[in-house]
């Protein structure tokens, strides 16, 4: 409690983590609206009609929680960071306002007429409002992936008279490598996302035995994208985000193995305890050499542990750090393995005639959220006690004429407004996917229980 | 490089009032203008495919604000604490009932959205007007080039003052009230049959009203900050500002007389186009005025970010905002002429 500073990271820590749950699913889905859309212009096969209507139903949903969440964040550089928003925004503010100009004004225009103008706008233009949405969230991604990947890897700055920082090469800022590297693995992850929730929603009517056609599409579908996008998170991305860690930010790497010596035959944790006061790993069980050939490619490299640096170099919450790493990488590991296995049945027609497979994947959803959300932990723990890597600390740059009981009563307000958002959400989304998919051949949504007012307008 | 600046975060400013501001007024006048809930999904519908898009004009607002402004953008946001929070509250309760009140068809669930869209359609007209007042007002800015403000102390307009107070109040009122009437001028030319005349009506009624506050509001500013009026009288933007505002007035007259509702609607876009650049040619440089002493005041010129960013920014910025409005001609073009609840439903089936 005497971190001044503790209420303004726990809000921002709870308001971003609990946001980025719905960004993920938004990005990861647009591309199936995008490919089943594109497939019902092109083969006029109305399935595929049936399962962008219905997606995009569970997509304004989540999109909506996504903005309302989103603008909190924003808004939060002011008013609990204030300190680094004077310190930094220079340069970050350059992306933050790029995200807003060219990203998320374009992803929200055309997200209201994805959502509900089919019949306005009819099949090509709103073919096209998916494309649009599509592509307009995935920028958003990138602009806000550039201000954090500045958070841990500043590039391209200058520091300005007052002390106080700007930009100096805008090309350097926007390419930051780690930015780059965050990105495809980010993005990756998000897919992984979108196609677990679309084959969980398979599996369950798979095993209802409902809507067959529709189930058989989600778990086509979601099987194949859900493996393309778990192998490539952990090979290329991973392996890249690793490499990146390991070249800037060497103890964090460290801390995120559990690495307290340095020596070669350095071995990979796959499950034990971090024990810091000690130095070691309790109850370890691990494989020799293996840390070794993943940074370096051969079993006999040195690998640095935090013996190697000071300690005052060290993130500041190692247990934390290595538990959201390893809870990553370990979900990570998995996903492979169960697309791997849904794709050999999938390949030999079996499917949706695996009961088991078929509720494993229909309880798996919520992993991906969870290894995302680990993900991240890594990404800002590893920071800490940096707000800006080697350049600004965290102590200095909250609001410090924002008193404690301020902080505190918003924070209090926020997690009583997010719990009644997220029983809305699950509940309107539940009831969604009960109620299903419409069968082929009906009209969009049709309005029986008003009457129709006479059109007036040019457009009628 | 700053003017321009100053010049483009207040546009930015301007354009999210202009846009959101009818969503927040027909809000405003959900339960006064639909009186069944079939007529309220018909103000639903007629704001609804691109409420969030006027939203995230706040959030191009915020960005821009910290890349041209830095240091004002934080002492602001963090002396505002409190009051800010009031407003992203509103907006998610707002956002929340826009969307999930049309998934269920049934009475209860249905006027409680109802009851909270309302609510918080208020509660955002309230707050942004009291933030208009707090900028003409004055914040108390110390020689540590920081502010904390308490939503209230002891209603004066000197010296340590609260965000509420008899002028921030006043302008508040008069805020809510005149984005009732743009909401209801946006609703006369969206909307058919009895909706549409309530709606005409409440136009005329609020607009007279907004006439009587605005000179009400434009004598106590004069007694609140009385160098706005020195400012204003030397400065030619200031007049181009009023001639906007008489044009637009000029036509909202006519355009509610009689039928020219895009008319009507064009003027009350005018009016508060005018009134709000009118506002920000008069305070600037000044953007956080000092009500403890006018040296610790923050202007353009030393809260700005650095020339470079700025010239750097200057490449871009434009581009996006180009880009932007194209997006909004092609929806609007989509979407024009009456609102078509069967069609533009927004999820109420």
């Amino acid at each position: 409690m005497d971190d001044p500073a503790l209420w303004h990271r726990l809000q921002f820590a709870f308001t971003i983590t609990y946001h980025y749950l719905f960004p993920q699913l938004t990005m990861g889905l647009a591309w199936f609206l995008v490919f089943w859309k594109w497939r019902a212009l092109r083969t006029g096969d109305e399935r595929y009609a049936v399962a962008a209507r219905f997606w995009a139903k569970i997509f304004g949903l989540n999109f909506a929680v996504g903005v309302v969440t989103g603008i909190p964040m924003e808004f939060q550089f002011g008013t609990n960071w204030s300190n680094f928003s004077k310190y930094s925004g220079g340069v970050i503010g350059q992306t933050l306002a790029m995200e807003g100009m060219f990203a998320f004004l374009l992803e929200s225009a055309f997200v209201g007429a994805l959502v509900w103008g089919e019949k306005r706008l009819g099949p090509r233009k709103h073919f096209l409002a998916a494309v649009l949405v599509a592509v307009g969230s995935w920028l958003s991604a990138y602009f806000i992936l550039v201000t954090s990947a500045f958070m841990q890897h500043p590039v391209g700055y200058v520091v300005a008279a007052d002390g106080t920082l700007a930009i100096g090469d805008m090309r350097a800022y926007l390419l930051n490598p780690w930015a780059l590297v965050q990105f495809a693995h980010n993005q990756a992850a998000a897919l992984v996302t979108g196609a677990f929730v679309v084959t969980a929603v398979g599996a369950f009517y798979a095993l209802r035995e409902s809507h067959r056609d529709q189930a058989r599409m989600y778990l086509n579908h979601g099987t194949v994208a859900g493996l393309a996008a778990a192998v490539l998170v952990a090979f290329p991305t991973g392996d890249w985000q690793a490499k990146i860690v390991a070249r800037y930010q060497e103890p964090v790497l460290a801390a995120m193995e559990g690495r307290f010596e340095t020596g070669p035959m350095a071995e990979i944790t796959l499950i034990g305890q971090p024990n810091v006061k000690q130095r070691r790993i309790d109850n370890p069980i691990e494989i020799p050499g293996v840390l070794s050939f993943l940074a370096y490619g051969t079993f006999h490299s040195d690998v640095r542990g935090l013996d190697a640096f000071p300690p005052d170099t060290w993130p500041t919450n190692i247990e934390l750090l290595y538990y959201a790493f390893h809870v990553m990488a370990g979900l990570g590991t998995m996903f492979i393995a169960l697309m791997g296995l849904a794709n050999i049945q999938r390949v030999r027609g079996r499917l949706e005639q695996s009961p088991v497979l078929l509720w494993v994947l229909m309880l798996a959803f919520p992993f991906p959220y969870i290894a995302n959300t680990a993900g991240w932990m890594t990404t800002e723990l590893g920071r800490q006690p940096w707000l800006i890597y080697g350049l600004y600390r965290t102590q200095d740059g909250y609001s410090d004429v924002v008193s404690s009981g301020d902080v505190l009563f918003t924070l209090i307000g926020m997690a009583g407004l997010y719990f009644v958002l997220g029983l809305l959400f699950l509940y309107l989304v539940g009831r969604e996917i009960l109620h299903g998919p419409d069968a082929v051949g009906s009209e969009p949504a049709r309005h029986a229980d008003r009457e129709p007012v006479a059109q007036g307008g040019a457009h009628g | 490089m700053v003017e321009v600046w100053f010049g483009l975060l207040c546009v930015t400013l301007i354009v999210f009032v202009v846009l959101d501001g009818w969503d927040i007024g027909a809000g405003v006048l959900h339960w006064v203008a639909g009186r069944t809930s079939s007529e309220r999904r018909e103000i639903v519908a007629a704001i609804g495919p691109l409420w969030s898009w006027h939203e995230v004009w706040l959030v191009a607002f915020g960005g821009t604000f910290l890349l041209a402004f830095p240091k004002v953008m934080a002492t602001s946001f963090a002396g505002f604490y409190l009051a800010l929070w009031l407003v992203l509250w509103s907006f998610i309760l707002r956002g929340v009932s826009l969307e999930v009140g049309g998934h269920i068809n049934d009475r209860l669930w249905r006027s409680w959205w109802d009851f909270v869209f309302a609510l918080s359609n208020v509660l955002l007209a309230v707050l942004f007007g009291a933030a208009l007042g707090n900028v003409i007002r004055g914040v108390p800015l110390d020689d540590s080039g920081k502010f904390s403000m308490s939503l209230f102390t002891d209603f004066g307009v000197r010296g340590r003052v609260g965000i509420l107070d008899w002028y921030t109040v006043s302008v508040a009122v008069l805020t809510t009230v005149l984005l009732a009437a743009h909401g209801a001028t946006y609703l006369r030319l969206k909307t058919i049959g009895p909706l549409h005349q309530r709606s005409e009506r409440l136009a005329r009624q609020l607009w007279a009203t907004a006439c009587v506050l605005l000179a009400v509001v434009s004598l106590e500013t004069w007694v609140v900050r009385p160098a706005l009026y020195e400012a204003m009288v030397e400065r030619p933007l200031a007049w181009l500002a009023i001639a906007v505002i008489v044009a637009g007035a000029w036509a909202l007259v006519t355009g509610l007389r009689g039928t020219a509702e895009s008319r009507a609607f064009v003027g009350s876009c005018a009016v508060i186009v005018g009134l709000l650049a009118g506002a920000a040619v008069s305070v600037f440089p000044v953007m956080l005025h000092s009500t403890l002493a006018p040296e610790h005041s923050m202007t353009a010129y030393n809260g700005a970010a650095p020339a470079h960013g700025l010239a750097l920014a200057l490449i871009w910025w434009p581009m996006a905002f180009l880009l932007a409005f194209t997006y909004l001609i092609v929806i609007m073009r989509e979407y024009r002429g009456k609102v078509r609840p069967t069609e533009d439903t927004q999820g109420y089936s």
